[in-house]
């Protein structure tokens, strides 16, 4: 077997700097999960195609279960928990609210992560654009059109923009 | 109790009807609800299951000695260590089925591949897996069988020594076979259906603990908190040392309904006196996991020159898997339903579940009711085509009506709006579409169907519900409920906010603990607003009647004149008169001794079936709906894309209707998936391929939005006249597509999934089949 | 998902990852983006001892030099979606790389990573083979170059030495009378191909075709570039339909694609022919437009 030590890493979680010892194996979900009690951030597939585990690194959607731990060291992340604040939904989560785009809730996270950061380049995406950028997230229970729903009506109303 | 004190159906209501956003959808936005994989204790250990990697098989040997020594790891278990080997599946019994025993740990014999044979417990996630592939076993192969049709046959390999023919059903009224030689037609068709994965976002997963108390607890994702006293049999303890609190699921759909991590939660809790965290790998839910049961279905309709059904005989083979789980519960679910939404004045239904060497398959959305929608739809296209009709004109033709007979010989008692689904789901396609091309077919099709809702009635189900007005005017509703991410437990506070005029975000919900809320039996059979809707009704009713004379003595006015709504009880059309503070009443109910908490507990309607005559009570009611598609087909790849989809339902009456439009819609994507590309592919009982990737659930590009139309018959036997919605809208797609793909290219495909490579062969084969 | 324990070392440099390589041993692998290889360490289907991570390399700027982009190894899939010099310069490049996976796949997932990877069903190695791309190779006592067809030998197979890691990446850019088709028949939007087509084709002033490249991925070990004198048919014609369908259904007929779990061979070979007219056909009808580049 090889090499049992833990290396430190040191990154930020909604703005907030985190410090973790982990093994080189260890993934980053795991870590945020069990170690920084970030349960947000989901285990649906561990093969990167589900969508459950989605956070941004440094603004982009990513795999936690295929990012090591060890490679987020020095960078910046958000979670879901990360769009609220001072306990208000964003605009965004309250627009999923409204239309009924979460009925398990188990891939909201990772749809709203991937919707928000879309928004972020394209404050105005078609419909068509939403579907194909949320294609690598997967909901059993919504049949998708609540949440493009959300998104597409939180786009309209002109505050997804840089925020 | 009488029902004047009810909103009387011309009257608005407050909240049912309207589609607030409350109680756990909020978390579910926010992030903040905790899953049964969220939830850590100090000293928590993490469990894995051991499973067999070959599907027929004694165990020769098995050595755990490696396991054992692997450091970090707390305990292995294996069959020797359960204290009562055996899962006792309360939900069947006492109707002609096979009694054969399912272990919890398989012994001396593998059944099927991914079967568990033993349990690691160990300090990491990463050291468990490791345990587990030091798990050491000598598999002798014994010869299996595969094939549901095939294990019928005499000489099969036998699966259980008892037999391969778990349950037969058979329900029949006239004289098919006389009826059949007396058509004008007899359309013949044949029909198979593929094995196919729950596929919830959220895997199995749990914890389990041993409280203050010395009781064994498990916070774990099922549908069913029941299973506390099977778990308590397991572990050879009485059932008050058992204790199970079911989470908010990501999506459960049937797959959560029998045990999942339970029992060897349990076990490794009760072994190592430490509480356990157990996941189940997705791949190993993919491989082990139940699954919807593959049919086999024979059609011979008869039918009159102007498309009247005069007969119809039905054979069904279900492949039950390795063991019988509620195997014999879907069969006779598909055996009454096999004829679908029509007048069958001579029929015969025979479904069989069948033993094989795959992986069990049990409950899934649908419930056998949803696969015989593949079978009887497109025959009724088929006899259309024979005869030169409107496909449209033979089911109207044919619908049942309220006060019509169905085969089991019970009369319909609610209304039928099967044809106003059809006409609005049609009408919502608007204009056919035109090929985008050449070499591209364009065709319309549509499939009706009825689904039950409510258990079968000679099960004598009942369900339960805790309400108490507390001091301070808020509601406290506690129900045995548990919740798949529906809104089942919402939709109890709507209710009771609807009778008792207390705002949303003042009613209180607690759900599903087997020791703490009162049994409302498992979130399936679609039953739960039909069960602890009118649970919950009867309990916020009573309440009601109780406060209602304190309130009336406290204002001087007549009980009659007396409305509840927003937190307060006062005069009927009154501009600000007077009124009292529920926190008030309670407090005067407090001081006249008036209790200010009831439990209200609804009866279903119960009933007899007599096996040998195939006659009796089944279901206690159905929904009707219909779904309608346009689809394009490259006719050189044989690729399929939906240009438009219309569902309709009759839901009685729509508590939220947006959940309603949720339930329609995802329902129809999950049965699109399982029409276009879903499928398990296993051959010699060996799983072919586990990754999610290869699991063909749909995704937000390839459909197009569901229009989903709501009717309200008001006749349902839910509260407020509701019926269930949770599983009718994933049997129609299928035929749906299939009648479609026809409609475009003029061939049929009678095998699922459609994809592009079998509907390529038929169009290669011609259009024969297609009538 | 549990990972088997490995050792881990980051580098900064090419050189130092080849070095890197070749102190750990055979047991060692080189982590990208992670996208192929951790699926496959969450599953415990690889176990390697060491894992050598170049992130920290990085990436500079894709560059125009004329003939051909240098793309960095470590380029991810969506910068190369969204770079305006590889739309304008090579835009089936860009193409292929928006079909990669979803939108987190391409977020961390590098071209080098990807041809490095070999897998015959990807998008970037069936482009990288129709266009002629070169990859440089960097071991420990230097660097060689070599071509994609070259290096991409058989399923997740390359011709790469241990020690080596994938430095830069080669890409023709299409000149202005090419045009060029990536046309992909998979089961579901962002999945792996069943079968697919890259097309590049030039016609001379008078519409007939002047040149002509097609490779097909999903159909054998490796992406299978159409021979020679199955295209030479095209040369000098006017690509019309019937003469794309021949050439199309000469090129199949040469394949004898496995069966999986989502196609028989049979099917891939049927579908090959389909989309390799079809590609053929919209490649032509790109370069009789606008031309496959700007100037």
């Amino acid at each position: 077997m090889s090499s049992p030590t833990r290396l430190p890493v040191t990154f930020t979680v909604n703005g907030e700097q985190r410090e973790a010892w982990v093994f080189p194996h260890d993934s980053l979900l795991d870590v945020l999960r069990d170690v920084l009690g970030h349960h947000e951030v989901r285990y649906g597939c561990g093969e990167g195609v589900c969508g459950t585990c989605t956070v941004l690194l440094d603004g982009e959607p990513v795999s936690a279960c295929l990012l090591l731990a060890v490679q987020a060291d020095g960078h910046s992340l958000l979670t879901v928990r990360g769009l609220s604040s001072g306990g208000e939904l964003h605009p965004l989560q309250a627009s999923f609210l409204r239309n009924g785009a979460a009925q398990c809730g188990f891939c909201t996270p990772g749809m709203l992560l991937t919707a928000w950061a879309l928004l972020q380049r394209d404050p105005r995406p078609s419909r068509e654009r939403i579907r194909r950028e949320l294609v690598g997230n997967l909901c059993r229970c919504t049949g998708y059109t609540k949440i493009l729903d959300a998104v597409e009506e939180h786009a309209a109303e002109g505050i997804g923009g840089h925020d | 109790m009488t029902d004047t004190e009810a909103p009387a159906r011309q009257e608005a209501f407050r909240v049912v009807g309207q589609s607030p956003a409350h109680h756990d959808f909020v978390d579910k936005v926010a992030g903040s609800l905790l899953y049964a994989a969220d939830w850590q204790l100090p000293g928590m250990l993490h469990g894995r299951v051991v499973r067999a990697e070959v599907a027929s098989a004694r165990i020769a040997a098995m050595d755990t000695s490696a396991a054992r020594a692997l450091p970090g790891v707390v305990a292995v278990l294996t069959a020797a260590d359960v204290p009562w080997n055996q899962v006792v599946e309360r939900a069947t019994g006492g109707l002609g089925e096979l009694a054969v025993a399912m272990p919890v740990l398989a012994a001396d014999r593998v059944r099927y591949q991914g079967e568990p044979i033993a349990l690691v417990a160990a300090v990491s996630p990463q050291v468990a897996a490791e345990a587990a592939e030091l798990v050491d076993v000598e598999y002798e192969d014994l010869a299996g069988v595969f094939d549901a049709e095939r294990a019928l046959e005499p000489g099969a390999p036998l699966v259980h020594d008892e037999g391969n023919v778990l349950v037969s059903w058979t329900i029949a009224r006239g004289e098919v076979e006389a009826a059949l030689a007396a058509a004008d037609l007899v359309v013949e068709g044949e029909y198979r259906t593929q094995r196919v994965e729950h596929a919830y976002l959220e895997p199995e997963a749990g914890v389990g603990w041993i409280d203050t108390s010395g009781v064994v607890t498990l916070r774990v994702a099922t549908q069913v908190v029941e299973h506390a006293a099977t778990i308590a049999t397991i572990l050879a303890l009485p059932t008050s040392r058992v204790r199970v609190i079911s989470t908010y699921m990501g999506g459960g759909f049937g797959g959560k309904e029998d045990m999942t991590v339970e029992p060897y939660l349990a076990l490794l809790v009760w072994r190592t006196r430490r509480p356990v965290r157990m996941v189940w790998e997705r791949q190993d839910s993919i491989m082990a996991s139940t699954k919807r049961h593959p049919f086999v279905m024979r059609y011979r309709t008869g039918v009159r020159r102007d498309g009247t059904i005069v007969a119809q005989d039905v054979d069904i083979i279900g492949d039950a898997g390795a063991y019988p789980y509620l195997s014999p519960r879907v069969l006779f679910a598909a055996c009454v339903t096999a004829s679908g939404p029509y007048r069958v004045p001579n029929v015969r239904h025979h479904a069989r579940a069948v033993f094989t060497n795959n992986a069990p398959t049990s409950a899934f959305r649908g419930f056998g009711a949803m696969q015989v929608t593949f079978g009887y739809e497109q025959q009724m296209d088929r006899v259309a085509a024979r005869l030169g009709l409107s496909p449209q004109v033979v089911r109207e033709r044919n619908f049942l009506a309220k006060g019509d007979t169905i085969p089991t010989g019970e009369r319909l008692d609610t209304a039928v709006a099967a044809g106003e689904c059809l006409r609005r789901a049609l009408e919502a396609l608007g204009e056919p579409a035109r090929p985008s091309g050449p070499g591209r077919r364009v065709g319309r099709g549509f499939a009706v169907n009825m689904q039950p809702y409510g258990r079968t009635v000679w099960f004598r189900d009942r369900a339960a519900c805790w309400i108490s007005l507390e001091a301070d005017g808020s509601l406290l509703l506690r129900s045995g409920v548990t919740d798949l991410g529906a809104g089942q437990a919402a939709s109890l506070a709507q209710i009771a906010s609807e009778v008792l005029g207390v705002p949303l975000w003042e009613v209180g919900v607690h759900i599903g603990d087997s020791q703490l809320t009162p049994p409302a039996g498992g979130t399936f059979a679609t039953r739960q607003l039909y069960m602890s809707g009118n649970a919950v009704l009867a309990a916020a009713r009573a309440l009601r009647a109780g406060l209602l004379p304190v309130a009336a003595e406290r204002l001087g006015a007549d009980p009659g004149d007396l409305a509840f709504e927003d937190g307060v009880v006062r005069e009927r059309g009154g501009d600000g008169g007077r009124s009292v503070r529920l926190a008030e009443l309670a407090a005067a109910c407090q001081r006249r001794g008036v209790p200010t908490e009831h439990l209200g507990t609804w009866h279903a309607e119960t009933g007899t079936f007599d096996p040998a005559s195939g006659q009796g009570a089944s279901f206690p009611d159905y929904t009707f709906g219909a779904h309608a598609a346009d689809v394009e087909v490259d006719m050189e790849t044989g690729e399929l894309r939906v240009l438009g989809y219309a569902a309709a339902h009759d839901v009685g009456r729509a508590i939220n209707p947006l959940r309603v439009v949720g339930q329609i819609q995802g329902g129809a994507y999950q049965g699109l998936g399982y029409a276009l590309g879903e499928e398990v592919v296993v051959e010699e009982g060996q799983t072919m391929s586990t990754l999610l990737a290869s699991y063909l659930m749909p995704n937000s590009a390839d459909l197009p939005d569901v229009k989903a139309i709501i009717i309200e018959s008001g006749e349902g036997k839910g509260p407020f006249g509701a019926r269930g919605i949770g599983e009718p809208t994933i049997g129609n797609p299928a035929a749906t597509i299939a009648n479609a793909v026809t409609a475009a290219t003029g061939v049929r495909v009678t095998q699922l999934p459609i994809t592009p490579e079998r509907l390529l062969a038929a169009i290669d084969a011609g259009g024969g089949d297609a009538r | 998902m549990v990972a088997a324990p490995f050792g881990y070392e980051c580098v900064s440099s090419f050189e130092e990852a080849a070095q890197a390589l070749q102190r750990r041993g055979e047991d060692a692998k080189v982590i990208a983006g992670g996208q192929s290889l951790v699926p496959m360490l969450n599953l415990r289907l690889a176990r390697p001892a060491w894992l050598v991570d170049i992130n920290p390399v990085g990436a500079g700027p894709i560059e125009d030099h004329g003939g051909y982009l240098r793309l960095p190894a470590l380029t991810r899939h969506r910068a190369i979606e969204e770079s305006d010099v590889v739309r304008r310069r090579c835009p089936i490049l860009a193409e292929a790389a928006a079909r990669v996976g979803n939108v987190r796949t391409r977020t961390r997932g590098t071209i080098g990573g990807s041809l490095a990877h070999a897998d015959p069903a990807a998008e970037l190695p069936c482009v990288a083979v129709a266009l002629g791309a070169e990859v440089t190779a960097r071991g420990p006592d230097g660097a060689r170059d070599v071509a994609a067809g070259d290096l991409l030998v058989s399923y997740l197979t390359t011709t790469l030495e241990p020690d080596e890691v994938v430095a830069e990446v080669r890409v023709p850019t299409l000149g202005p009378r090419s045009g060029w088709s990536f046309l992909e028949m998979s089961r579901r939007s962002s999945d792996w191909m069943v079968v697919g087509v890259a097309a590049v084709v030039e016609l001379d002033d008078d519409g007939t075709v002047a040149a002509g490249s097609v490779a097909f991925g999903g159909v054998a070990e490796r992406p299978w570039p159409v021979p020679a004198e199955v295209l030479a048919d095209l040369l000098g014609a006017a690509p019309e339909e019937a003469l794309l369908q021949r050439v199309a259904e000469r090129a199949a007929a040469m394949l004898h694609p496995d069966d999986d779990v989502h196609a028989s061979g049979q099917y891939r070979r049927r579908l090959a022919a389909v989309l390799g007219r079809r590609a053929l056909a919209e490649a032509a009808a790109r370069a009789r437009g606008h031309g496959g580049s700007a100037p």
